[in-house]
């Protein structure tokens, strides 16, 4: 079964972290069985935003065929400054959607310039993936409040709530017709509920991957052990991210 | 896995569903698992704490070779909470099973103590649920093993999901200190085997919130020799709840 993962990070100098060859990353990838990955900033969410969308963008040269790359933007630097970061990542690196962490990114949901940003990243069919589960920036309802708000606009739980929150997330994803769930996070007794209760055409394979060994395999195998029928799988291995990120322009 | 294994964690009813002693014997013969340490449901750690008590040792005195149990009692009972705590530990149960985030208390606060006291004359040890901020988090049970040095303490799913950077940390701090492996990700769980060795750290499926054979895989794919291997896989629990077969 094709499988893309709609969760990974270009490994940088965060979390005592170093770079890595790119083609040493696809490799990896390839062998624990990915046929494409959305690929995030991991240093820009900590530090130099556009310096590191810059350095993703280099990064997938020459592999835009695997990675689909996601910069962010930080809404500290003001609504105008990242809206104007917002259209670059877009039309001058070509990037498809947007990653915030607002626990790394240390911002609220209700900060002023998320709005706009969201909306703004709607009109331009860039989905946006979000940390969550974690309190006190990114629990699942505090997304679903803004998203509720940008109904033109794909936004991602990219952890469908972790362990403690994924109940929140279901919440979010059964009210929002816009929140799509990755499931990047929840054990396997918790994602059976996630399967149980959500619309499946809004389900997403995500692993986290970049992060360490074995991850993929690790979230590949978690959600097999849900147990789900083929079809299902078949939809949050591969269609539903082939889907949204065709609606971005992109065919893998 | 070449060897024995002992699961130290596993619940026959919680909030994700309710789940015989016979669907888990199942994963049990299909994954070579000899023996289980079980603790009751959500709803006997907060409210039925005797019936959830009572109800382990009857699963315990039917399967007395494939069962050991936990014992929960609510501290918000307190002089209650105490005699049930003693009256299951006088029945066989090997532990005490916290879950601070369902009992509503953090485990910092002196609420506890009682019950800890209880489980320092019996010798019996503490299993904690980890992981939930701001009642359950890695350092907080740090620092209940600080206070009770005599007592050892189960960073129970290894603090999963958030709590990963401080895992090891805790460990290093807390030499009473063991961690259940459950649901945490193989990198985290490698960082403490590297950073405080194989013998504090004990197998557990998380059954039913994870299941035995992921989690058997996770532990295959560690880096551990065959010694070590044992010591995680059974050993180590074996003398922690002190499972004579």
């Amino acid at each position: 079964m094709k499988i893309i993962d709609t969760h990974t990070h270009l490994p940088g100098w965060t979390f005592e972290s170093k770079p890595r060859p790119i083609s040493d990353l696809r490799r990896e990838f390839e062998t624990e069985g990915l046929v494409g990955a959305w690929l995030f900033t991991t240093d820009g969410l900590i530090r130099d935003t556009a310096k590191n969308n810059d350095i993703l963008v280099e990064a997938v040269e020459g592999h835009r065929d695997f990675f689909v790359p996601f910069g962010t933007v930080n809404p500290h630097d003001g609504t105008e400054s990242a809206l104007r970061e917002l259209e670059r990542t877009k039309f001058q690196l070509g990037f498809k959607g947007i990653k915030f962490h607002p626990w790394l990114q240390a911002f609220s949901m209700t900060h002023p310039a998320i709005l706009p940003i969201l909306s703004r990243a709607g009109e331009l069919s860039m989905p946006v993936v979000f940390h969550d589960g974690t309190p006190p920036y990114s629990s699942p309802l505090q997304i679903a409040a803004v998203a509720e708000k940008v109904p033109h606009t794909t936004i991602i739980l990219g952890h469908a709530g972790l362990d403690d929150l994924y109940r929140d997330a279901i919440l979010a994803c059964k009210r929002q017709p816009n929140i799509h769930l990755c499931l990047c996070g929840p054990s396997s007794g918790y994602l059976r509920e996630i399967l149980h209760n959500c619309p499946v055409d809004r389900l997403l394979f995500g692993s986290d991957g970049g992060f360490g060994a074995d991850l993929i395999a690790w979230r590949i195998a978690t959600v097999r052990e849900t147990g789900a029928d083929p079809e299902t799988l078949q939809k949050i291995f591969y269609e539903n991210p082939l889907t949204l990120i065709s609606k971005a322009g992109v065919t893998q | 896995m070449p060897m024995r294994i002992i699961d130290s964690a596993v619940r026959f009813s919680s909030d994700v569903a309710s789940h015989t002693v016979d669907t888990y014997r199942q994963a049990m013969a299909s994954c070579s698992i000899d023996h289980a340490v079980i603790a009751p449901g959500d709803n006997c750690v907060t409210v039925y704490n005797e019936e959830g008590n009572v109800q382990t040792a009857e699963i315990i005195k039917t399967h007395p070779d494939l069962f050991s149990g936990l014992a929960v009692a609510n501290p918000w009972y307190g002089p209650k909470a105490v005699d049930i705590l003693k009256r299951a530990f006088d029945g066989g149960l090997r532990g005490l099973y916290l879950h601070p985030l369902r009992q509503g208390f953090r485990l910092t606060e002196g609420i506890i103590d009682p019950l800890i006291d209880v489980c320092l004359a019996y010798g019996r040890a503490v299993y904690s649920h980890t992981g939930t901020p701001i009642v359950c988090e890695p350092f907080q049970l740090a620092e209940l093993a600080r206070r009770f040095p005599d007592v050892r303490f189960v960073m129970g799913h290894g603090a999963y999901p958030d709590f990963w950077y401080d895992v090891s940390s805790a460990m290093t701090q807390s030499p009473n200190l063991y961690i259940e492996t459950s649901c945490q990700v193989g990198v985290v769980l490698q960082q403490v085997l590297d950073t405080v060795g194989a013998d504090r750290v004990l197998f557990g499926s998380g059954f039913p919130r994870s299941q035995p054979g992921l989690e058997i895989d996770k532990i295959k794919r560690l880096r551990l020799n065959t010694e070590n291997l044992a010591k995680v896989a059974a050993e180590n629990a074996k003398r922690l709840w002190g499972i004579k077969r």
